[in-house]
């Protein structure tokens, strides 16, 4: 196969390569198309929103970066296109900023950052692993190292780096963000978001699960477990959803739901020695088929938003009638989905059924040829080869039991038919049904003719007309795609095309339309649909009509029940009291505690001698208590008065007599100098004295000393 | 002094240039305190008559793009009475401009000519002070110098809102001369010598404002960082005692093992190196001895913020690279409880600082606990003794001293036209500063480690070093913690940024106003907002009318000036730091691989 490659060596250390082969091609021709399509239905779309700089401008942005995640050749430039995808896909959610549009980026911008963040760690611990991050050397690779002994660590990166795919993709329990997301990003933007953004989550677990973990039957397992359970979650959440985006998008989440299983098959069949080309050609033929499909049924959201500004399906009711070019592309998406022989889903859908069914009966040939004490032949002898080495435990029995695998065939046909269910609930309410509100009625009616500019038509009608071609022409169309996409998952080519409408295989998709019917028939319009009020201009609102109801149990969101309080409450809570604490009392306490304990200890140091002192004097040497004589201070009055006496006369020379009392007299001063100089002097003797004692002693213990010293010689 | 006396000048130079500038302060000090009084005219007055006089680049009357800001004192009525002031003004930004791009040329200089020596005299028998020039120090060296003459710029603009200006020039323009001796440093005790100067010098800039929390913070700074550095001192008496001659030398002193083993020291070399590692980590912000960070940083001065947490603290990781690279050599440290303990440390330090950030409303504080964190990732891929750990360490170095050099420097921003210091009141920021803003969502992703930006290149190497650094189980724990605390930064960096793009339509109104109505109230939004605000809202009360102050700031603008008027509030002076700092961690994240060679290749003399 003819193949492109592109380096840009060194940048962001590893260097990026980029290819363009058989699947980066489909992927890219129809990440144009898409971008194509919904860009010139934004024209009308956007047209009367503000900022729509920023809108195009990240438009093309994640344009560039998706495109850069479907050519990438090795992980290390999937992770950073991805990233920048991620990020620049956010302001698409938030674009709107009314408070639901907030929480709804709030969690899309969680669960890309969580899952990009786990991703990363997969892939450190796979670069480390392996020592490459090619995704043509990681197969061989992989290999190698499970060889050495390394397969825990492989399941673990594998583990992480599914997480971290998962999260983008939608499979449960990460789909969170799709049902919250798509309603309130605009039109063009949910398309992509659903179409193609969920699709690189897809590549990334397409690489992990035919590449990394190929012919691993436990991670096969795994996967189509965690795709059954994806599909079937959200078909139950589409049914039940009464707005029209949520409900394209929670179909979204069942229909990677049917990719993974595809995926899972592929990898399952591996593990048996099989050729996995049909579950791989199924899977891969899905996500092309999906990505058109929800192309044309969010521009068809699009349209409907345009123009009324609603999506709740009781007031958008009847808005598609008398619009038959809408109701031509909404049909063409809805068949298309629905899996109905005739259009493109059909194809992928039974071949991913045809591998369920494949690998049932491989099982069942096992299962016997065990019980029957004899080694199978051919395919069953690899069987009990892999099912012995996969493991002895539940696990590996379960993947090894028919029982399990005609289960998952009723799962998928079941699923299919509540596919059918949801899209007849949207198609009847929008085309067919008349709203509660005759005057809305009227509205809507009026607006026939000019609801859509060409070019939004041009945009909505091609990628419409492509479905049933798709799918009245498997043979020219789908499966020259599949094969050029197969290469991709490690699938050669087929030994045997599929007859695609034999009547074996339209048995499948005529159960799925059958329980569609009647889930549609008994559950949608008996159960979902009752009495309600009847809102707008015309009504009296006392009027009860028949609408949708929202059955679902408010209280039943995994977000709301789990992730939020768990991530945004209780582990913030937690680990910031503790580290809160540490923060402020691991160093804080032990230097306070120190501080004061060193304070006390040091001021008592500091005083011991002076504490001292004043015990000897308390005690031993109590001084003797001398009184200041009295009349110390002749000599200073006689002084004083002397001087007096020679300032008056000196005044009443210059003529200046002034009473005696108004004079200042020099004796009181010269008495308290007369008294200092007297204290001072006692001091002195007193100290004098003290020092004295203290030479005596000194002199004894010298004069001791000198006569031990003496005696001793 | 005997060799390359080139290795001196940038030391002294910027040194000298800031006693002149402190000089200059009580040159003019009295004139300039009466010319105020004179005048009658306060700051926010000058600042709004500002008339573009000399380097004053206000926006002139009715511009209604926020402050207008002029860089000469003197403003209109200054004008009058005299142009003495004026000068002085310039005179001081001319010597700050000069001095910094002076320096930044002589480092230029002197890194051009290569690993050279300068020894400058001998202390004692066997320590001596000297200069060299080799790859960390050359890095280190060329990183502050250029941050250096942004964060000047940007100050120039920023300390119009603050007094005593010339004191902190002088002090800034000290800081850069020691550092720059640090970085040059050539053995262990020159290097000390450095440090504790450093410790020193910086002081006035975190008690710039002289409040008492100022004081106080600007106390708990000196505190931490002294008692860390005798811990510090500790380690170095003992290998000095044990060996003279702690001259750096990639991968450690030679003998230093031989002379331990000798001394039968090995127990005692280990403590010691534990204390050095607890006592220099105190200034990156190491657990334990952290706390500093959270409390000096909000009060500082924002570029003094900024310089604190995007080059101070790498010197504390500078003196571990010196210590433990250069003069031990990682070997002696390998397997030892003191490489486990550290190890922890770092990864506690991780863990608790982007989680105390991420509950953290202040903003600057915010950013400090953020810095705690992220120099711990440094920490800990040096505790990893793994060469690509060690080269993640150093590009972390780098990419976080860009990266939060201009996270700090939107914070100022932030304050200097807002005057909001709260996370949760910045709704709607991206009306009046949507470049500042969309600079601060690139950084935001860098540090939290989105590729293409350089965040991502030091985080893999990091994760890589540690996956195949042999250390058992944090080998896999520390990348875990790595993310973790990325997934948290992700958490307490990107509010703002989405805050401030999407206000939300029903919240519109809130957040900045009140910010908006303090902010005209102080007269420190300047123009634009007070016009948008005079002009009112009909029929609006005065909260709302005031409220729409800022957003209508930024449409004000917008329809006054035509196309070119959706720019920034920000003075350009401040702008083009933060787009030069953001477009270096982006770029250096896309194209980093003539950076990651010169790491390399230090990386391979040292193990």
């Amino acid at each position: 196969m003819t193949q492109a490659d592109w380096y840009l060596p060194g940048f962001c250390g590893m260097g990026l390569h980029l290819r363009l082969d058989g699947f980066r091609l489909v992927y890219l021709g129809i990440g144009v198309l898409m971008w194509g399509c919904s860009g010139l239905f934004s024209r009308e779309y956007m047209a009367h929103y503000k900022r729509k700089l920023r809108y195009y401008g990240f438009f093309w942005a994640t344009f560039v970066a998706t495109a850069g995640v479907f050519l990438s050749a090795d992980l290390y430039t999937t992770f950073i296109f991805f990233e920048i995808m991620s990020l620049t896909s956010y302001v698409w959610v938030a674009f709107d900023e009314k408070p639901e549009s907030l929480e709804a980026a709030q969690t899309y911008l969680a669960v890309a950052v969580i899952g990009g963040m786990v991703m990363l760690m997969g892939l450190f611990l796979l670069s480390h692993l392996l020592g490459t991050l090619e995704i043509d050397r990681i197969p061989a690779a992989a290999a190698q190292a499970a060889a050495a002994g390394h397969q825990p660590e492989l399941y673990a990166a594998g583990g992480l780096l599914l997480f971290g795919f998962g999260a983008k993709a939608g499979c449960f329990p990460l789909h969170i963000w799709l049902p919250k997301a798509h309603p309130v990003a605009p039109a063009p933007a949910s398309a992509l978001l659903s179409g193609i953004l969920t699709k690189t989550g897809i590549f990334g677990i397409i690489v992990v699960s035919c590449g990394m973990l190929g012919g691993d039957r436990a991670w096969g397992f795994l996967v189509v477990c965690l795709g059954l359970v994806t599909m079937f979650l959200g078909a139950l959440l589409a049914v039940f959803s009464i707005n029209l985006k949520r409900t394209l998008a929670c179909s979204s989440v069942s229909q990677i739901g049917f990719i993974l299983t595809g995926i899972g098959m592929s990898c399952m069949l591996a593990s048996a020695g099989e050729n996995p080309s049909i579950a791989a050609r199924g899977a891969f033929l899905h996500m092309v088929n999906h990505s058109l499909f929800k192309l044309v049924l969010f521009l068809c959201a699009g349209a409907v938003y345009m123009n009324l500004h609603r999506l709740d399906l009781n007031e958008i009711r009847g808005f598609g009638r008398r619009k038959p070019l809408l109701a031509f592309c909404f049909l063409m998406g809805a068949l298309g989905l629905g899996g109905i022989p005739g259009w493109s889903g059909y194809v992928s859908k039974t071949l991913i059924h045809e591998s369920i069914v494949e690998y049932g009966e491989m099982a069942g040939g096992v299962e016997v040829a065990a019980a029957a004490g004899a080694g199978g032949a051919g395919a069953g002898a690899e069987m009990a080869a892999a099912a012995g080495a996969a493991g002895t435990g539940a696990w590996g029995g379960l993947a090894g039991s028919p029982g399990f695998w005609t289960v998952a065939e009723w799962i998928f046909l079941f699923t299919g038919g509540m596919t059918v269910a949801y899209m007849l609930k949207l198609f009847f309410a929008i085309f067919v049904e008349v709203n509660q509100d005759p005057v809305r009625q009227a509205e809507y009616d009026g607006m026939s003719g000019r609801y859509m500019k060409p070019a939004s038509t041009l945009a909505l009608v091609v990628p419409a007309v492509l479905v049933p071609v798709m799918g009245l022409f498997p043979g020219v169309t789908m499966n020259r795609l599949a094969d050029l996409g197969q290469g991709f998952f490690l699938a050669e080519g087929m030994e045997h095309g599929v007859h695609y409408f034999s009547l074996g295989n339209l048995k499948g998709g005529l159960v799925s339309v059958t329980i569609g019917g009647l889930v549609y028939g008994w559950v949608i319009r008996q159960w979902m649909m009752g009495k309600m009020p009847v809102a707008g201009e015309g009504a009296s609102g006392q009027e009860l009509s028949r609408g949708y109801l929202d059955r679902w149990p408010q209280a039943l969101d995994l977000e709301h029940l789990l992730y939020r309080p768990v991530l945004g409450r209780l582990l913030p809570g937690i680990w910031g009291a503790v580290c809160g604490f540490v923060d402020r009392y691991v160093v804080s306490a032990p230097v306070s505690l120190f501080l004061a304990v060193s304070a006390v200890v040091c001021r008592a140091m500091d005083q011991w001698a002076d504490g001292l002192i004043l015990l000897a004097r308390g005690t031993t040497h109590r001084q003797m208590r001398t009184k200041p004589r009295e009349h110390q201070d002749r000599l200073a009055r006689w002084l004083g008065q002397m001087m007096d006496r020679w300032l008056r006369f000196r005044l009443h020379l210059r003529g200046q007599d002034l009473p005696p009392d108004l004079l200042p007299s020099h004796v009181p001063g010269l008495v308290r100098l007369e008294q200092s100089i007297w204290r001072t002097g006692h001091l002195v003797e007193e100290s004098f004295s003290f020092g004295l004692m203290l030479f005596c002693l000194g002199l004894c213990l010298t004069l001791g000393y000198l006569l031990l010293e003496f005696v001793r010689i | 002094m005997e060799g390359n006396r080139l290795l001196i000048l940038p030391v002294l130079f910027p040194v000298l240039a800031g006693i002149l500038v402190l000089s200059l302060k009580s040159f003019r000090g009295g004139r300039s305190r009466s010319q105020g009084e004179d005048s009658g005219v306060g700051p926010a007055a000058s600042r709004g008559e500002g008339s573009g006089t000399g380097l004053a680049a206000s926006q002139g009357e009715g511009s209604g793009c926020g402050p207008a800001v002029s860089l000469g004192e003197g403003s209109g009525t200054g004008q009058v009475h005299g142009a003495g002031l004026l000068a002085g003004r310039e005179v001081l930004a001319g010597v700050v401009v000069t001095a910094l791009a002076g320096t930044l040329a002589l480092v230029l200089a002197v890194l051009a000519r290569g690993e050279s020596r300068l020894f400058l005299w001998q202390l004692t028998g066997n320590t001596a002070l000297e200069f060299g020039v080799d790859g960390v120090g050359r890095l280190f060296a060329l990183l502050t110098s250029a941050v250096w003459l942004l964060v000047g710029l940007y100050s120039l603009v920023y300390m119009t809102h603050e007094k005593d200006e010339h004191r902190f020039f002088g002090f800034f323009l000290i800081v850069l001369g020691v550092l720059l001796a640090l970085d040059f440093s050539a053995n262990l005790i020159t290097f000390y010598l450095c440090y504790e100067m450093m410790t020193l010098t910086s002081l006035p800039l975190v008690l710039h404002e002289r409040t008492k929390e100022a004081v106080m913070a600007g106390l708990k700074y000196l505190f931490y960082s002294v008692a860390g550095a005798f811990l510090a001192l500790f380690g170095i008496f003992f290998l000095t005692t044990v060996q003279g001659n702690l001259a750096f030398t990639p991968g450690g002193v030679p003998g230093l093992a031989e002379a331990v083993a000798a001394n039968g020291a090995e127990s005692l070399f280990l403590a010691a190196m534990f204390c050095m590692l607890v006592g220099f980590g105190t200034k990156a912000g190491m657990f334990p001895l952290h706390g500093w960070l959270p409390t000096a940083h909000p009060v500082a001065p924002a570029p003094a913020s900024a310089l604190l947490s995007g080059v101070i603290t790498k010197c504390g990781v500078l003196a571990i690279v010196r210590v433990v690279c250069f003069v031990t050599g990682p070997d002696l440290l390998r397997g030892t409880w003191v490489q486990q303990g550290w190890i922890f440390l770092t990864l506690a330090t991780v863990f608790m600082g982007s989680m105390l950030a991420y509950r953290e409303p202040v903003l600057k504080k915010r950013l400090a606990y953020s810095t705690v964190s992220q120099v711990s990732y440094v920490l800990f891929g040096l505790s990893l003794l793994e060469p690509g750990a060690f080269v993640g360490a150093l590009a972390h170095v780098v990419f976080h001293s860009l990266v939060k050099n201009a996270l700090f420097l939107i914070a100022g921003a932030v304050i200097f036209y807002t005057g909001l210091t709260r996370v949760e009141d910045m709704r709607g920021l991206g009306r009046i500063m949507p470049v500042t803003l969309a600079c601060h969502t690139l950084v935001s992703l860098t540090l939290v480690g989105i590729p293409p930006t350089s965040g991502f290149i030091s985080k893999w190497y990091l994760a890589q070093g540690a996956l195949s650094s042999g250390t058992g189980a944090w080998e896999y724990v520390g990348p875990a913690v790595l993310l973790v605390s990325a997934l948290l930064t992700a958490g307490y960096l990107l509010p703002l940024a989405i805050d401030g793009f999407f206000p939300g339509t029903a919240a519109q109104g809130h957040g900045p106003a009140a910010g908006a109505a303090a902010v005209s109230g102080h007269g420190l939004s300047g123009a634009g907002g007070m016009d948008a605000s005079g002009h009112g809202l009909p029929g609006a009360d005065g909260t709302a009318a005031s409220g729409h102050g800022l957003s209508r700031a930024g449409e004000t603008a917008a329809s006054g000036h035509g196309p070119a008027a959706r720019a920034d509030v920000l003075h350009p002076l401040m702008l083009v730091p933060v787009v030069v700092l953001t477009a270096g961690a982006v770029l250096m994240g896309c194209f980093p691989v003539p950076f990651l060679a010169v790491l390399e290749a230090i990386a391979g003399q040292v193990f």
